[in-house]
């Protein structure tokens, strides 16, 4: 491979360096400039130790003009940093950006994840934190548990204090009268909290049991002063495993030890527990059945006043209007407070079989469709597992070019500032 | 301790620094600017020459950082068809002030100059302290803050690819260069 020969180009460099003339004014120029820099700084030492004029900037010794002030000569600095440096500040802000993005993922799904009953989560951690709110807050808490263990953590912790939570709300009664109904705070509406609860849960009885599971379930209702709103048993004579449905109404504050007995009759398969805060719905139309109230008795007091028949039938009217409102609402507020006072456990009894598809391939003979449908599980398993950990891995690995090309601009400039 | 004059460097090293910095940039304006702030820079950290074991390659590295600065605030925004005038009046003057003898000279120097800017800056600048500056691949790896190895393999690019430049194979076709091409 031909290469320039050394001495040549030593030639032919100095050639061309030489044909640059050195301008006269040079080193003068540098004098100057160093002389006046090393005044600045001298006159800036002055100022830093003068009476609290640290950083005001002092005139120069030999141009006269003010020193530019700190916070202008920081601005100038960042700006040079960031211009001399914008693939770090680049990366710079793009870290940040992912650091703000990440922080805000993570606490945009912190709050359903604290609210999430856990299948091994102990009660304390299955108890939610959000407090109430005024508007609808809604404070779901799910649980697909598969054992009667997983299923024990979804029981919301009985209310033992005043502490606003959910879980106390979940055992909470109508009006205050109950002991253990939680308040609101002081600064709140003054009303006890009103929660709408409601729960699920899929039994799985031994063979045989289905309609005892259902009728103690009855009886379950009874015990725990409330009804039974449906119950269906399908027997299984049409060539399906027997089964049945049976939805119970119990008061707010047996919600937990309905749901706590029900458990007891079987195998929890799933168990699906709902909270919501509606007392801010709850105020809001008591205030406006207030309100129209009082609308009411004033057009009442105008009809007394009323002369002319005229008079008397647009009062009439209105009043109509009124009444027809208020006892719509009165029947809103009817229907959320039955729904406040009693709580809705849907139950599903089922016998312990294997589920359809399980016996389908119980069934089947042949081992080799048993390795092909565990390879395409194992390969649709393994993709999911790469494209979740996908996610994270970018985030590090952007963040560790991002440290090591910050390092690398640091080392470097470090390096030449030491010589 | 040693106590260095300002006076002395200028004197020593300015001529150097500033053509170095020509090179590097192409630039006259430029190198004037840069060998101004290297040597207001190195003035005010002239106390780490104390853990430095030579001045020359120290003050080479400020003025070749100072290059870079330059390279970075100002070439993008630059109009290039001025670099190439100014270029152009300097070789016209130089021929102007020696017309018989450096014509030719001038000629060869203005290609060579203009095959020197179109090598990129991290070739450029080795070539340039080696070939015009006359440090040692040590100190210009002290200089440029590299390996001497990376060094080495720079320079041996740089002259492969001005060697293969087509303005110089030009001018070695018409005889401006005595054989300076080596297998």
């Amino acid at each position: 491979m031909p290469t320039l020969d050394d001495e040549f180009l030593v030639t032919l460099l100095h050639d061309v360096g030489e044909s640059f003339t050195i301008p006269p004014s040079g080193p003068s120029a540098v004098l100057r400039r160093v002389h006046r820099d090393d005044d600045e700084s001298a006159g800036r030492r002055r100022g830093a130790g003068g009476a609290g004029h640290v950083g005001e900037g002092v005139e120069g010794a030999d141009s006269g003009e003010p020193a530019p002030p700190s916070a202008r000569t920081a601005r100038r600095t960042v700006r040079s940093t960031v211009r001399s440096h914008r693939i770090l500040t680049a990366a710079a802000v793009v870290l940040v950006l992912l650091v703000a993005a990440g922080s805000a993922a993570v606490l945009g799904s912190g709050a359903p994840t604290a609210n999430r009953f856990g299948h091994s989560a102990g009660p304390a951690t299955a108890t939610p934190r959000s407090g109430f709110g005024v508007a609808h807050t809604p404070a779901t808490t799910k649980v697909a548990g598969s054992g009667s263990t997983g299923s024990a953590a979804a029981v919301p912790a009985p209310a033992t204090s005043a502490a606003p939570s959910i879980s106390s709300a979940g055992t909470a009664s109508k009006g205050a009268t109950t002991e253990n109904s939680p308040q609101l705070g002081a600064d709140a509406v003054g009303q006890p909290a009103r929660i709408e609860q409601t729960g699920s849960l899929d039994l799985s009885v031994a063979r045989g049991a289905v309609s005892a599971t259902v009728g103690k379930l009855d009886a379950l209702a009874g015990d725990n002063n409330g009804f039974v709103a449906t119950s269906q048993t399908h027997s299984g004579a049409s060539g399906g495993a027997p089964s049945g449905t049976v939805t119970l109404e119990v008061p707010v504050a047996s919600f937990s030890a309905a749901l706590g007995e029900a458990e007891s009759l079987g195998k929890v398969s799933q168990l699906t527990t709902n909270a919501t805060d509606v007392t801010a719905q709850y105020v809001d139309l008591q205030s406006q059945i207030t309100a129209l109230e009082a609308s009411r008795q004033q057009y009442l007091t105008i009809m007394t006043k009323a002369s002319s028949i005229g008079d008397v039938l647009a009062v009439q009217a209105q009043l109509d209007s009124l009444q027809s409102q208020i006892q719509q609402l009165q029947g809103q507020l009817a229907v959320l407070g039955s729904e406040t006072d009693y709580s809705k456990l849907a139950i599903g009894v089922s016998e312990t079989a294997a589920p359809p598809h399980h016996r389908a391939a119980a069934a089947a003979p042949s081992g080799l469709a048993k390795a092909w449908h565990d390879s395409v599980h194992g390969f649709v398993a393994g993709t999911e597992g790469l494209i979740r950990i996908a996610g994270p891995a970018l985030f590090a690995l952007l963040c560790l070019g991002a440290a090591l090309l910050g390092g690398q601009l640091f080392w470097r400039r470090l390096q030449r500032r030491n010589l | 301790m040693v106590e260095h004059r300002l006076e002395d460097w200028l004197e020593e090293g300015y001529a150097g620094s500033f053509r170095t910095a020509c090179l590097i940039l192409g630039n006259r304006a430029d190198a004037e600017e840069a060998v101004q702030d290297a040597f207001l820079r190195a003035w005010r950290f002239r106390d780490a020459l104390t853990s430095v074991p030579s001045v020359k390659p120290w003050l080479y590295r400020v003025v070749v950082n100072s290059c870079y600065s330059k390279l970075r605030q100002e070439i993008p925004h630059r109009d290039h068809r001025a670099e190439d005038a100014e270029l152009a009046e300097r070789m016209a003057s130089a021929s102007a002030s020696d017309p018989a003898s450096s014509a030719e000279r001038s000629e060869v120097a203005g290609v060579v100059l203009a095959a020197l800017q179109r090598l990129p800056v991290s070739l450029r600048v080795p070539v340039v302290l080696r070939y015009y500056a006359d440090l040692s691949e040590r100190d210009i790896a002290l200089a440029i803050g590299r390996r001497p190895g990376t060094v080495k393999s720079r320079l041996h690019e740089a002259r492969r690819r001005l060697a293969d430049d087509p303005d110089i194979l030009l001018l070695g076709a018409n005889g401006a260069l005595d054989d300076p091409v080596e297998a």
